[in-house]
C-alpha cells in the first residue's frame, strides 16, 4: 500500500471564507453593482468630477477655516457633555453595581438614543433650539451619551470579579466598589473610548451643517448644490487635514498616557 | 475598639461548619457533608489537590457563598439570610483570594486603605480623602511587612511577593478576627513561601487572629506545623496535626 502523507482539516475557516465570498457576490448582484457598463460609466463620471474640482478655490479658505474651527468646537463640547452624563449612566447600567430595574431602564434608554443617528438628532435639535452650532453640539452630546453609556456598562461588567469579591469582602459598599475597583480597573478603556468618540464626532460634525446644525457642513452643502466643485475640494482637503491631525494627536495621547501593563 | 456592636463574638470557636453540602450545578456536589471547627487564634491548613473543593469550602466558611445545606457559624454568628453581608461583620472577616484581588491601577497605599472601607461611612473616601488614623495604620503595616518604600508605587509594577504583602496589609487593616487565604503563597517559590507563611502565622498569633489557609504543597504544611485537614473530592479524609502528617501517606492520598 502506498503511504499517504495526508492532511487533516482542523477548522472550517476555509469554508467560511468561501461562503462569505458567495454571499457578497450575491448581494452585489442584487444591488446592481455587477454591471460592467454601469461601472465604466461611473468611473468616467468620477474622473469628470475630479477634474472639475481642480484647482481648489483658495479664496474661501478664511471662511472655511473659521467654519472648521466651529466644527471642532462642536465635536469637543458635544463629546465632553455626553461623557459627563455617560459615566454615571454607565455605572447605573452595570448589574454588579446597580439594582436590576434601574439597570434595565438605563440600558433601554441608551438603546433608544443609539437607534437615532446623530444626523437625525441634529434635525430634532434644530427644531428644538433653532439653527446653528448649539443644535449640533447637543446632537453629538446625546448620541455620545447613548453610545458611551452602553460601552462603559460593558467595560464595568467586565472587571475581574475576583477583585470585586475581595473588596466587597472587606465590607465596602457599592459606591466604594464603583470608585475603587470598577473605575481604576477600567479607566484606561474608558478614556481610550472617549478619545475614539471625539475622533468619531469630529467626522460626524462635518456633515451636521447639512441640516443647519452648525459647522463646516453648511458650506459643503451649499457648494455641492451650486455645483461649485472647486470650493467643495477646498473644504474636503481641510477636513482631510483635520482628520489626519486628529489621528496623529490621538495616537500620541494613547502612547503617552494610556499604555499600562 | 468596639466595631462589632450588633454581633456577639464567641471566643472559643471562630468558625464552625456542620455537614455542609454545596454544588455549583444541580446534583454535582463539590462538598459532600464537610464539618469543620476552627479554634480561636488557631492556624488551620486545608490541604488537597486542585478540584477537591478547597476554594469553595473557604468561600463558604468566609460567608461569601451560601451552601445548599448545612450550618455555618462565623465569629459566633450563624450565617443565614445575608448576615454575612453586613459591613460591620465583613470588617471582622479577612479574605484573600487566590489572585489576591488587588486593584492594579491604584497604588500600594490606596490598596491597603481599601481594608478600612467597611468602617468609613461618609463620602470622603470617594474624593480620595481618608482619615489620618487609617493612613498611619496602613503605613505601619507596610513598614512591618517591609514594603514601606513601595507605598506610592502602582500595584501592577510590583513583584509577586510584594503583591502578596500588599494583600496581607489590606486584610490586616480590616482588624479581622479571622483571615481566610486561598492558595496563599502559590506564586512564590518554596523557601520564600515558607518564609511568608511563618511570618504571617507569627503575626496572627501576636494579634490573636485565627487563620485558615488553603495549600497544596505538603512540605509547606509541615513547615508551618499546625492543625491540618485534607480535603479530597469534597470529603475530609484526614484531620490532625501537621507534624503527624506522614509524607508518604499524604503523597499517596493526594495522588
Amino acid at each position: 500500500m502506498k503511504k499517504n502523507p495526508g492532511y487533516e482539516l482542523l477548522n472550517y475557516d476555509l469554508f467560511l471564507g468561501v461562503g462569505l465570498l458567495i454571499v457578497l457576490s450575491l448581494a452585489l448582484g442584487q444591488l446592481g453593482l455587477i454591471d460592467a457598463q454601469r461601472l465604466l460609466k461611473g468611473a468616467s463620471n468620477f474622473i469628470l468630477f475630479a477634474q472639475s474640482t481642480l484647482p481648489p478655490d483658495m479664496d474661501i479658505l478664511p471662511l472655511a477655516a473659521s467654519a472648521l474651527v466651529e466644527t471642532v468646537a462642536m465635536a469637543f463640547a458635544g463629546t465632553l457633555l455626553g461623557f459627563v452624563f455617560a459615566l454615571p449612566f454607565g455605572f447605573l447600567g452595570t448589574r454588579t453595581l446597580a439594582p436590576l430595574p434601574i439597570v434595565l431602564v438605563v440600558r433601554l434608554l441608551s438603546g433608544v438614543i443609539r437607534t437615532i443617528p446623530s444626523l437625525l438628532w441634529a434635525v430634532i435639535f434644530v427644531i428644538v433650539v433653532g439653527l446653528g452650532a448649539p443644535a449640533g453640539t447637543l446632537a453629538l452630546a446625546v448620541y455620545t451619551l447613548g453610545y458611551l453609556a452602553k460601552l462603559y456598562a460593558e467595560f464595568f461588567e467586565g472587571v475581574d470579579p475576583e477583585i470585586l469579591e475581595a473588596v466587597r469582602g472587606v465590607g465596602a459598599r457599592r459606591r466604594h466598589l464603583a470608585r475603587f475597583v470598577v473605575w481604576p480597573e477600567s479607566a484606561n478603556n474608558v478614556l481610550s473610548q472617549l478619545l475614539f468618540m471625539f475622533e468619531y464626532n469630529i467626522r460626524a460634525s462635518t456633515i451636521l451643517g447639512f441640516v443647519g446644525a452648525g459647522g463646516i457642513g453648511l458650506y459643503l452643502n451649499v457648494y455641492i448644490n451650486t455645483l461649485a466643485y472647486t470650493r467643495v475640494a477646498t473644504i474636503l482637503l481641510l477636513i482631510l487635514a483635520l482628520v489626519l491631525i486628529m489621528d496623529v494627536v490621538s495616537t500620541q495621547i494613547r502612547k503617552r498616557y494610556l499604555l499600562m501593563a | 475598639m468596639t466595631m462589632l456592636k450588633t454581633f456577639s463574638v464567641n471566643t472559643t470557636t471562630t468558625c464552625k461548619a456542620q455537614d455542609v453540602w454545596f454544588a455549583y450545578r444541580q446534583a454535582q456536589w463539590v462538598l459532600k457533608g464537610v464539618s469543620i471547627d476552627v479554634p480561636s487564634e488557631g492556624f488551620l491548613t486545608i490541604l488537597g489537590p486542585s478540584g477537591s473543593g478547597k476554594t469553595t469550602l473557604l468561600k463558604i466558611l468566609a460567608g461569601m457563598l451560601q451552601p445548599q445545606s448545612g450550618n455555618v457559624e462565623l465569629l459566633g454568628t450563624p450565617l443565614i439570610n445575608g448576615t454575612a453581608n453586613h459591613p460591620d461583620f465583613r470588617q471582622r472577616v479577612g479574605y484573600i483570594p487566590q489572585q489576591l484581588g488587588l486593584v492594579r491601577g491604584m497604588t500600594t497605599l490606596e490598596n491597603v486603605l481599601l481594608g478600612a472601607l467597611g468602617r468609613i461611612n461618609g463620602g470622603l473616601p470617594l474624593l480620595g480623602i481618608f482619615p489620618k488614623v487609617e493612613v498611619e495604620r496602613a503605613r505601619a503595616y507596610l513598614d512591618f511587612l517591609g514594603i514601606a518604600d513601595k507605598a506610592r508605587e502602582k500595584v501592577y509594577r510590583l513583584s509577586g511577593g510584594e503583591r502578596q504583602r500588599v494583600a496581607i496589609a489590606r486584610t490586616l487593616l480590616q482588624n479581622p478576627k479571622i483571615i481566610f487565604a486561598d492558595e496563599f503563597v502559590s506564586d512564590l517559590d518554596l523557601p520564600r513561601a515558607a518564609q511568608v507563611l511563618t511570618a504571617v502565622r507569627d503575626l496572627a498569633r501576636r494579634e490573636k487572629i485565627a487563620f485558615v489557609v488553603n495549600l497544596h504543597e505538603i512540605p509547606l504544611v509541615q513547615e508551618i506545623g499546625d492543625a491540618v485537614l485534607i480535603l479530597e473530592k469534597g470529603v475530609i479524609v484526614y484531620r490532625g496535626a501537621a507534624r503527624d502528617l506522614a509524607l508518604g501517606r499524604a503523597h499517596k492520598d493526594l495522588g
